[in-house]
């Protein structure tokens, strides 16, 4: 990522919320990104995830340049690439989890045939096996959270990106997210954090502080 | 498969969101209902008055001419004193036709001691039998020598004989007609009242010179049936009919006919005629509350879409396309409106049923307008989902769900 901006027009106000970003991240690192609200993370974030296009900058995700690319391509790099895990969880309501970890693969270039059993492992790899047939409102925020994960994991995705995972979660569902999250790693998978919560960023080991548009610190730990 | 997916996630995307489904088919079901019941009337009323043709007893081969200008059944103006016996005699002589029938008819009270019933009395010759195919219950009906003595015999329908003579045999009898007492020689076969409320049965038939000079006293006729040797002389034959009594009648080529036709052709063509008034104001209605009803799915879809901006987000997240978010929405506004389609065509089906059994109004259910009421709604959901679709796929990921 090259010296990455975005800003956002509002009416006559152009605000600029990312001044320059240059940031590589290699895969396997399990990345946590911090800093006081309005630093810029979540547009970052937005960035990184292929959800928007930099105003002017490149990024090369997979030496793909992922600038400028159509809403089709950046649909489908989403798709195959990344895998979200919101705060608030976002899933389908009134959906059964196993659909809602379904509905990643609905938008596949070719669908696997064995898409209901991966739907199922993903599931089991999150330890919602019995729970499959439930819908998000009859699941607590634990659970519910677990379903992203394991929704977020279908598709096998290089990228995992979380937005304050834990956010709307107790501490000890949180501990529990973050246990997968570890483990995800220790897998191989690549894990991008974005949060507040120091204790969740300290799970990662490099933490990239942002303050007013730009990367302040960037360390290892 | 990417397309059938999408629609597959529009059905899911219904079902978790039934209250907003439910409301957006509204306008479609009560548009669609009345439809199928304006249309179900439309040919219950059409059919009820081809039974009442069928009841008036013409064949494909018969036709009558009133006297008095007009189209069918509804006279201008008063009556001519035009049309005569000499008329019937010159349509004889044409070489298409074999029977005709001239006839007066008079409004009267039928009397026998004191009962009495009000009736019509038709004065008619013997062909008339014949002419209208009708059966004899009892006794016999006119013949030539009733008709050339002005005999006062009458040959009585099932309902006057009903009222005046209950279970008596009518034969014998002496009823009063006005003020003159006629023998009742006959009795005609019961043809039972139509649906229309029209009772072929009421009348009274007596020799038509006896009705000249001793009910009426006048000799101009109230109209003559002609039956042709075959259907298809039918309108050469009322081409020459109106010749012979435009010069009979001594009309100059300006004036307008003073009689008028009653064909089944004719009858039919009225029937149509009403009905496509019916339909143009039917195509208006439905094509109002159709628009109604289209725009109401639009509305609520646009509200729902912001009710479900997150999950479009999500959806976008993860892949989908702006076309996919764009087919989904589509086929969520086609389906619903479908299904407000069905609904409505069951309702309107349930309304028909029940006007019919409740006799309120006559109606006909056929099938043509469920597969209307299809297409239709298949095309407002389309049309009126177009803008919603597109809304919901020019949503930003991202900014979707920051909001």
């Amino acid at each position: 990522m090259k010296e990455i901006r975005k800003s956002y027009r509002n009416q006559a106000f152009e605000t600029e919320v990312l001044k320059g970003i240059d940031l590589n991240i290699e895969e396997g690192e399990y990345v946590s990104i911090i800093g006081p609200s309005g630093a810029g993370k979540s547009t970052l974030m937005t960035l990184l995830g292929c959800l928007g296009a930099p105003t002017t900058g490149s990024y090369l995700l997979d030496d793909q340049e992922v600038a400028g690319m159509s809403d089709r391509s950046l649909s489908q790099v989403r798709n195959e690439k990344i895998g979200f895990v919101f705060q608030a969880f976002h899933l389908l309501p009134g959906v059964s989890a196993f659909d809602n970890v379904m509905m990643p693969l609905i938008y596949c270039e070719k669908p696997p045939k064995d898409a209901k059993d991966r739907v199922i492992k993903s599931l089991t790899r999150v330890g919602l096996a019995k729970r499959m047939d439930h819908a998000p409102g009859q699941m607590s925020g634990g659970e519910q959270q677990r379903t992203t994960i394991a929704r977020a994991l279908i598709n096998r995705p290089k990228i995992i990106m979380a937005d304050e995972p834990t956010g709307n979660l107790d501490s000890h569902n949180s501990a529990e997210i973050m246990k997968i999250f570890d483990e995800l790693n220790e897998e191989g998978n690549t894990i991008i954090l974005v949060t507040h919560d120091p204790e969740v960023a300290n799970h990662g080991n490099r933490i990239i502080r942002m303050k007013d548009g730009l990367i302040d610190s960037d360390e290892l730990v | 498969m990417r397309t059938l997916r999408n629609f597959l996630q529009a059905l899911r995307g219904i079902g978790s969101n039934r209250v907003n489904a439910a409301l957006m088919m509204l306008g479609i079901v009560v548009g669609i209902a009345s439809l199928t019941v304006i249309v179900a009337v439309g040919e219950g009323v059409k059919n009820k008055v081809l039974k009442r043709i069928a009841n008036l007893g013409f064949g494909p081969e018969s036709f009558s001419v009133y006297s008095g200008a007009g189209r069918l059944f509804f006279k201008k103006a008063e009556d001519p004193q035009s049309m005569t016996l000499q008329d019937a005699e010159d349509i004889r002589a044409l070489p298409t036709v074999s029977i005709v029938v001239p006839r007066q008819r008079k409004r009267l009270k039928a009397i026998y001691k004191k009962e009495f019933t009000d009736t019509r009395a038709y004065g008619v010759t013997p062909e008339w039998v014949i002419a209208r195919d009708w059966e004899m219950e009892d006794g016999r009906f006119l013949n030539d020598s009733d008709l050339r003595r002005k005999r006062k015999v009458a040959v009585m329908g099932a309902t006057p004989i009903r009222n005046i003579f209950g279970d008596k045999d009518p034969i014998g009898k002496m009823v009063r007609l006005d003020d003159i007492f006629f023998e009742v020689i006959g009795v005609l076969k019961e043809k039972g009242v139509t649906e229309s409320g029209y009772d072929p049965d009421n009348r009274i038939l007596v020799p038509l010179t006896t009705t000249m000079s001793r009910l009426l006293n006048q000799t101009h006729l109230h109209s003559i049936r002609v039956r042709t040797y075959v259907p298809e002389t039918v309108p050469e034959t009322m081409e020459a009919v109106t010749e012979i009594l435009r010069r009979n009648h001594g009309l100059s080529s300006l004036a307008s006919d003073d009689f008028r036709y009653v064909t089944p052709a004719g009858i039919m063509q009225w029937v149509t005629e009403q009905k496509q008034a019916m339909n143009r104001m039917l195509a208006l209605i439905s094509t109002v509350s159709l628009l109604v009803g289209g725009i109401v799915i639009m509305n609520i879809m646009l509200v729902s879409i912001r009710e479900r901006i997150k999950e479009i987000g999500v959806r976008r997240c993860f892949g989908a396309r702006r076309l996919d978010i764009a087919q989904q929405f589509l086929f969520e506004a086609v389906l619903i409106s479908l299904a407000g389609g069905l609904l409505g065509s069951l309702l309107g089906f349930a309304l028909s049923e029940t006007s019919n059994q409740l006799d309120l109004l006559p109606a006909t259910v056929t099938w043509e307008p469920f597969i209307a009421a299809f297409g239709l709604c298949a095309l407002i959901g389309l049309i009126f989902g177009v803008q919603p679709a597109r809304k919901a796929s020019q949503l930003n990921p991202d900014e979707t769900l920051r909001a």
